[in-house]
């Protein structure tokens, strides 16, 4: 660790600190497991806490938060419910964001990446794995307890219906968080990305109060951020939007692939 | 009257009374988290725990019984003697916000338990299976090849320290050319037990990479022959100048087409191909004669200039 580093809390997400290397800006989460790192990612010991690096270009929440993401972010002692965790990478991030006495439900369908998520989940404390169908919650209703959140990242055309039929029948209720890391180029390619995130937020608006999307650009190439509260007349977190950094061009973050 | 509600939180099951959704439970499916667990997707009738039943005739009545997931309905309906329906979202819901939490550390071992009971059912199918020993195989294969080139360009001084790790290392290569070897024979095996006319019309080692590189053999079945002739190319399809194979470039007789020519025979392989993964898909009958002697006549077609 470089000396004279000073880690802040982000606003709204106490396990999220940021640090100002430079004029650079990078993000850190407080770990509730243990070294090694889960997929390679840098860990600095700052005091009693061991933070590890949150890098915008593997992860989208990261993205967001960079991009200046003014929603809600998942809060210490909360449950969410995680669609499409892959192998864990930002999932175990949005463990340590919930800390020890929240909860990460991450449901996801292929076998392979799940093999990891699974022995990931062996050694992340508040990560309970879950080989399932995001299509069908109705299977997993039984095992998972109502999410104060629900964060989804699925590669399907029709990512959104699934969003909303998890979050009718699993989110606490009105008021409750969604995040959904929205992927246009796997929503079809006969309209442009903006013209899908148009489309995705009117159909949220629906039942959701959404707060402003954001786009994940230059780190996920046709991706945002979109989300809010569940509910036609939630009321959003009235924080100030952490402080924006401009993106520093493609040297820091590749797309996703 | 209010329906009976019976619903679970993983190792236990909850009633929820018709009189004013008083919970009764828990009602252990079994005090053993692995074996709830691997009771949790094949639960049936002689899973049912009696104090469970008692409960319900206590209700007194008449009472509707409803439950959830789909399994326990069903395995409750062959107990109780009379039908028992799924309840629909906003009862799913609220009996879900009314059961008491599982404690951290039992919710933690059923959660590890569940993912490894359905990972394995998951990975035992004979198509997984297969995928596995595909892409083990490719690894393998690989790292044969790298290991025969560092060979090569290793000029180990005579005397030298170089000299003396020799031995160890061509004990290590032979034993991974073995591990190639016992691959290779499972894999094409397997393959021709899973896909037989894919294999007998692009090669067992080929096929089981198609199978892999698609996923299943379904999804493969599914694909237009098009998109089965590029499966597994680096290049991405562009209208001046795409792909023209994937995995398919290693297909039994396609070195035999002259250079210029296999662009052709790929496209026609991967109809001959899709068609076979077609049938072992669904009928499974035995058409390989009959494409193979259409893929040979192209074959040989292509070797004397025709089109």
């Amino acid at each position: 660790m470089r000396v004279g580093r000073s880690f802040r809390s982000v606003a709204g997400s106490p396990r999220l600190l940021d640090s100002h290397p430079g004029d650079r800006r990078e993000l850190w989460t407080e770990s509730v497991g243990d070294l090694p790192p889960v997929y390679g990612e840098r860990w600095v010991e700052a005091g009693t806490r061991r933070l590890r690096h949150f890098e915008p270009g593997r992860s989208k929440l990261a993205a967001a938060v960079i991009r200046g993401w003014s929603g809600d972010l998942p809060a210490p002692g909360e449950r969410w419910l995680y669609l499409g965790a892959a192998s864990g990478t930002t999932a175990s991030h949005v463990a340590d964001l919930v800390g020890p006495p929240g909860r990460v439900y991450a449901v996801e369908r292929s076998v392979r990446p799940f093999a990891r998520l699974l022995s990931l989940a062996e050694r992340w404390p508040n990560l309970r794995p879950l080989l399932a169908d995001a299509r069908v919650p109705r299977d997993y209703a039984s095992l998972v307890p109502p999410v104060d959140g629900l964060y989804a990242d699925i590669a399907q055309p029709d990512q959104l219906g699934i969003v909303v039929a998890n979050a009718e029948l699993l989110l606490a209720g009105d008021g409750g968080r969604l995040l959904v890391a929205l992927k246009t180029p796997s929503m079809g390619r006969g309209r442009s990305a903006s013209s899908h995130r148009e489309a995705s937020e009117a159909t949220l608006a629906e039942r959701v109060t959404l707060a402003p999307s954001v786009s994940l650009e230059p780190f996920h190439r046709g991706h945002f951020m979109v989300g809010g509260r569940w509910g036609r007349s939630a009321r959003l977190p009235s924080r100030p939007s952490p402080r924006l950094t401009p993106p520093r061009g493609r040297r820091r973050g590749r797309s996703a692939r | 009257m209010r329906p009976t509600l019976v619903v679970g939180n993983g190792p236990n099951l909850f009633l929820f009374g018709s009189n004013g959704r008083r919970v009764v439970g828990p009602f252990p499916v079994d005090p053993d988290p692995r074996r709830a667990a691997a009771r949790f997707d094949l639960f049936g009738p002689e899973d049912v725990p009696s104090p469970l039943l008692a409960a319900i005739e206590a209700e007194g009545g008449d009472p509707t019984v409803l439950a959830a997931p789909a399994r326990l309905a069903r395995a409750l309906a062959e107990r109780l003697h009379r039908p028992v329906g799924e309840p629909d979202i906003d009862e799913l819901r609220s009996a879900r916000a009314t059961l008491p939490p599982l404690e951290a550390s039992a919710e933690r071992r059923f959660f590890l338990a569940l993912g490894r009971v359905r990972l394995e059912e998951a990975l035992r199918s004979p198509e997984e299976v297969l995928i596995t020993l595909a892409r083990e195989e490719e690894r393998v294969e690989r790292s044969v090849g790298r290991e025969a080139r560092a060979a090569e360009s290793f000029v180990a001084v005579p005397g030298s320290a170089l000299e003396r790790h020799l031995d160890t290392w061509a004990r290590a290569r032979d034993a991974l050319g073995d591990l190639e070897g016992e691959l290779r024979h499972t894999l094409e095996s397997e393959a021709k037990r899973l896909v037989p006319n894919l294999c007998a019309v692009v090669g067992a080692r080929t096929a089981a990479r198609l199978v892999a590189a698609a996923g299943g053999v379904r999804p493969l079945a599914r694909m237009p022959s098009a998109r089965l002739q590029l499966l597994g190319s680096r290049r991405r399809p562009s209208p001046e100048r795409g792909p023209r194979f994937g995995v398919i470039y290693r297909a039994d007789r396609l070195a035999e087409v002259p250079v210029d020519r296999r662009g052709a025979y790929a496209r026609s392989l991967a109809a001959l191909a899709a068609i076979a993964v077609r049938v072992d898909a669904t009928t499974r009958r035995d058409v390989s004669a009959a494409l193979v002697t259409r893929r040979d006549r192209r074959v040989d077609d292509l070797r004397r200039g025709r089109r």
